[in-house]
């Protein structure tokens, strides 16, 4: 009778497993590497170029998220122009920003200096601007940290939507401490706005996704090393188990020896290009707040990560 | 290059072992900028003095083969090479060092030079901390290529090596660690620098270099600044164990975690002279005092700077609300880097009491739009103290006015306080502020306030309007009394940023704390908010709130112009 629970328990196990979609070699592949985002409809009534154009949440004298649009050659120091809708500053300043298939854009609150803009409870949210009417709004509320410890001064330190999962990965130290890492990694439903996957206890920044190992990955850039970790995901971006790998650090290279991963994507050529920054849990602002660029590619041979170089 | 790629079940492991926790306890931070008087010494800032006065300020290395030499010789006379040499400025000298020359490595060289005799000299430029290499074509006696390479130090040559060894094995605090005092040659790695030896001096800036002595099953690391010729600090790391990027020490990991393991989770007690009190970091209000006793007797519940408001008058709402406080995990916006200091308050040969200080810095200061603050608490032997504040500048402008929000909890259930207007002592009987201004009139000692209870037991408060021999401007303070809940916080914890950068009125913050129905403030439990008005200046001759840097031996150091401020409390004599 007892093998019999047993062979009926692998039995639903298989069933349950060949629910999960399969991908092809080629398909994984290209995750993360084929452009599948259109820029905003509402960027040609600014009267901006959209294919000159990019977001920006660092811009010096705004608050907030501000479009761009770049000048034709970097000498041209006057040919940069900003635009900014109302709606875009009234939620306190903003970090990482994430675009989706229609060109809706995603950030979320960041405190900058101080957190007079956003207090601490209120600040593990998502905001959307809708692609067509430039509208910034709440898109989502992610749990508030238990205010009964000393909690650290952020929260969703990292967004990325990924087209081919149809799913907005967000990376959340809100209600972390020093002692203890209750960081979420947070997988969202596109359309509905609701989470449908979380990885429990990692502080991270950086989120991408990407199939260069031939497994569909989330890769994450901690905020308490300078590693880069990564976790499988299901074709729907859903997470496959919650085996972490230790995929590659960021230690001793470049001037600080010790940067955060503060941003992940793939650059033209296809080789991984991590944005690093020092990141202590703190609110201390620099002018001027180094930042370095690491590049990656991956070695099919070896299946690992291959530094490159430093590139600014 | 390849990266450790572990697979692993296991959440990585993020917490520090007990015994490196102890490390970081024992670790020593060491302030002291005077250089070693030994005779290496002696001889190198004689040299470093030499070659600036030179036209071409390089120190050149030495004991060369000919084909090298030659190498230096014409890497020195390409201007490319020598652009980086002076203060473009002022024109002063940079302290330049060639540290390698070196055969060119196949790979360095450019593929149709292959077959040519090609050198590669280095050299760092210490004021900027910028590399600059060269490739040299020995045989057409010509530069290939200039590549200059900021933030970044080459390998360091072997009398850096011995310098650094100097330094390491004659420091104090090494031998104390060590129960003796070290060989040279007990020290591992120190030809390394701190870049390949994996460790850096990332808020300086400066290049270090780590001796590290071996005792036993500890390894104790001394992190040597070869631009100052100074020990930074010491600590001891385990040996032995795996996981080898914990262990490295580093200026920043070095500071941040003494200062977070023995400053801001545990609290201090200090008994000195005739008081006894606890500080402790916090996470956003300064360094703050506790249970401030006289005479066995407590006079002070707690003590701390809650914000530092920083507004700058040409750009109409442009400046910081800043807090200060723990290097991490914390909502500082300007962080502790070094220990709290006490010290002997010393007038005319005699002691009359101590000071309790402590610095809060930004990782760029004194570079524009960076900040240092001074938080000092001073205790006489006679019962009186001050809670004091200065900014070291330099901020984002010559503009600026810093607001510092002091928060004083005196103890007591039967305080009053009272102002000197008219002659008399007029007690304030709700919640209430006032601001000191130039019509302001004082008691004839220069008191303007008074705080005691229903005995007469006290303190009178004179604001600084100069007398304190501190290069103070005067206060021009807003003074606030609010009255002190028991039963809920209003800034007994730590406070979040609690006003804006840039309000040129009272609201500075604590006018939260005064409720709409101002209460009565007669024989009750009171707090005194204070908040000087100091403006900056950067006239030559006359700086305030100010730092600059200028070169001394070829590197920057800092000039500081504090603008003190914070009142004075005299104990009421019956």
């Amino acid at each position: 009778m007892k093998n019999i629970y047993i062979l009926l328990f692998f039995v639903s196990a298989l069933v349950i497993s060949s629910c999960k979609e399969k991908m092809s070699e080629e398909e994984v592949a290209q995750i993360g590497l084929t452009p599948c985002r259109k820029s905003a409809s509402f960027i040609k009534s600014t009267g901006f170029n959209p294919s000159h154009t990019a977001f920006s949440t660092t811009e010096k004298n705004y608050k907030g998220l501000v479009l761009i649009q770049l000048p034709q050659s970097p000498a041209d120091t006057l040919g940069k122009k900003i635009w900014q809708d109302s709606s875009w500053k009234k939620f306190g300043f903003m970090g990482s920003i994430t675009t989706d298939e229609t060109g809706n854009i995603y950030t979320a609150p960041i405190p900058v200096v101080n957190t007079l803009d956003i207090p601490v409870m209120e600040m593990n949210k998502i905001y959307k601007v809708d692609c067509n009417t430039a509208k910034m709004s709440l898109y989502c509320t992610l749990p508030k940290p238990d205010s009964s410890t000393e909690i650290v001064p952020y929260a969703v330190l990292g967004v990325y939507y990924d087209c081919h999962g149809q799913k907005l990965y967000a990376a959340s130290v809100s209600g972390s401490n020093r002692d203890e890492e209750k960081g979420v990694i947070y997988v969202i439903d596109i359309k509905t706005a609701k989470v449908v996957d979380q990885l429990k206890g990692y502080d991270a920044a950086a989120v991408f996704v990407c199939g260069a190992s031939g497994e569909k990955r989330l890769l994450f850039g901690s905020t308490r090393k300078p590693n880069i970790y990564s976790v499988e995901l299901n074709k729907d971006g859903t997470f496959k188990n919650n085996k972490v790998k230790t995929e590659f650090t960021l230690d001793q290279l470049g001037p600080r020896g010790n940067d955060k991963a503060r941003r992940i994507r793939y650059d033209k050529l296809g080789n991984l290009l991590v944005h690093g920054v020092e990141f202590n849990y703190n609110l201390a602002a620099q002018t001027e707040k180094p930042e370095t660029g690491y590049l990656f590619n991956y070695n099919d041979e070896e299946k690992k990560w291959q530094f490159v170089k430093i590139v600014n | 290059m390849f990266i450790a790629c572990d697979e692993t079940n296991n959440k990585p492991n993020h917490t520090t072992s007990a015994s490196e926790k102890q490390n970081a306890i024992d670790a020593v931070l060491i302030d002291d900028s005077s250089v070693l008087q030994i005779p290496l010494m002696i001889e190198r800032i004689k040299e470093i003095k030499t070659v600036l006065a030179q036209k071409t300020p390089i120190i050149l290395l030495d004991s060369l083969d000919a084909s090298a030499a030659n190498a230096q010789q014409i890497a020195i006379a390409d201007i490319k090479f020598c652009e980086n040499l002076f203060d473009k400025k002022t024109h002063q000298a940079f302290r330049n060092e060639v540290f390698n020359v070196y055969a060119a490595r196949p790979q360095e060289i450019p593929s149709n030079l292959q077959n040519e005799k090609i050198y590669k000299v280095e050299m760092y430029n210490y004021a900027l901390n910028l590399t600059t290499t060269a490739l040299v074509n020995i045989n057409s006696k010509s530069i290939v290529s200039v590549t200059t390479f900021p933030i970044s130090q080459p390998d360091i040559p072997s009398h850096l090596k011995n310098i650094a060894l100097q330094i390491a094995v004659n420091n104090e605090q090494v031998i104390k660690a060590l129960g003796y005092k070290p060989e040279e040659k007990e020290a591992l790695m120190a030809n390394t620098k701190t870049a390949l030896n994996n460790t850096k001096c990332e808020r300086s800036l400066h290049l270090c270099v780590a001796p590290t002595f071996i005792k036993d099953n500890k390894a104790l690391w001394v992190i040597v600044d070869l631009t100052d010729y100074k020990v930074v600090g010491i600590r001891w790391t385990n040996v032995g164990t795996t996981e080898a990027p914990e262990n490295r020490i580093s200026e920043r990991k070095l500071k941040f975690e003494k200062i977070m393991e023995c400053y801001c989770k545990k609290v201090t007690h200090l008994e000195k002279y005739n008081w006894n009190l606890n500080y402790v970091i916090t996470t956003s209000d300064g360094l703050r005092i506790s249970e401030v006793q006289y005479n066995k007797k407590q006079i002070i519940n707690n003590a701390k700077i809650v914000d530092w408001h920083v507004g700058y008058s040409n750009t109409d709402g442009f400046g910081y609300s800043d807090a200060v406080g723990c290097p991490e995990f914390s909502q500082a916006a300007v962080v502790a880097v070094s220990d709290p200091r006490v010290s002997d308050i010393v007038e005319g040969g005699k002691t009359i009491g101590f000071a309790l200080e402590q610095n809060f810095s930004s990782e760029q200061w004194p570079l524009p739009c960076n900040y240092n603050y001074l938080q000092r608490f001073e205790f006489y032997n006679d019962g009186k103290f001050r809670t004091a504040a200065a900014s070291l500048g330099r901020g984002c402008g010559n503009n600026g006015t810093y607001r510092p929000v002091f928060r004083i909890a005196f103890t007591g259930n039967k305080n009053s306080f009272s102002q000197w207007e008219n002659n008399n002592w007029g007690v304030w009987k709700n919640e209430q502020w006032k601001l000191q201004s130039p019509t302001t009139t004082y008691t004839k000692e220069g008191y303007l306030y008074k705080i005691n209870d229903d005995t007469e037991n006290g303190f009178f408060v004179e604001p600084s309007r100069g007398q304190f021999n501190d290069g103070s401007r005067g206060d021009n303070a807003y003074v606030y009394i609010t009255k002190q809940h028991l039963d809920k916080d209003e800034g007994e914890k730590d406070l979040i940023t609690i006003g804006p950068c840039c309000n040129t009125d009272y609201k500075q913050g604590p006018e939260k704390f005064i409720d709409a129905q101002p209460e009565s403030i007669i024989n009750t439990d009171i707090v005194l908010w204070y908040v000087p008005q100091m403006k900056n200046d950067d006239t030559k001759g006359k700086e305030y709130c100010w730092a600059e840097a200028y070169l001394e031996n070829g590197v920057y150091k800092t000039k500081i112009f504090p603008c003190m401020a914070g009142p004075m409390f005299i104990p009421i004599k019956k």
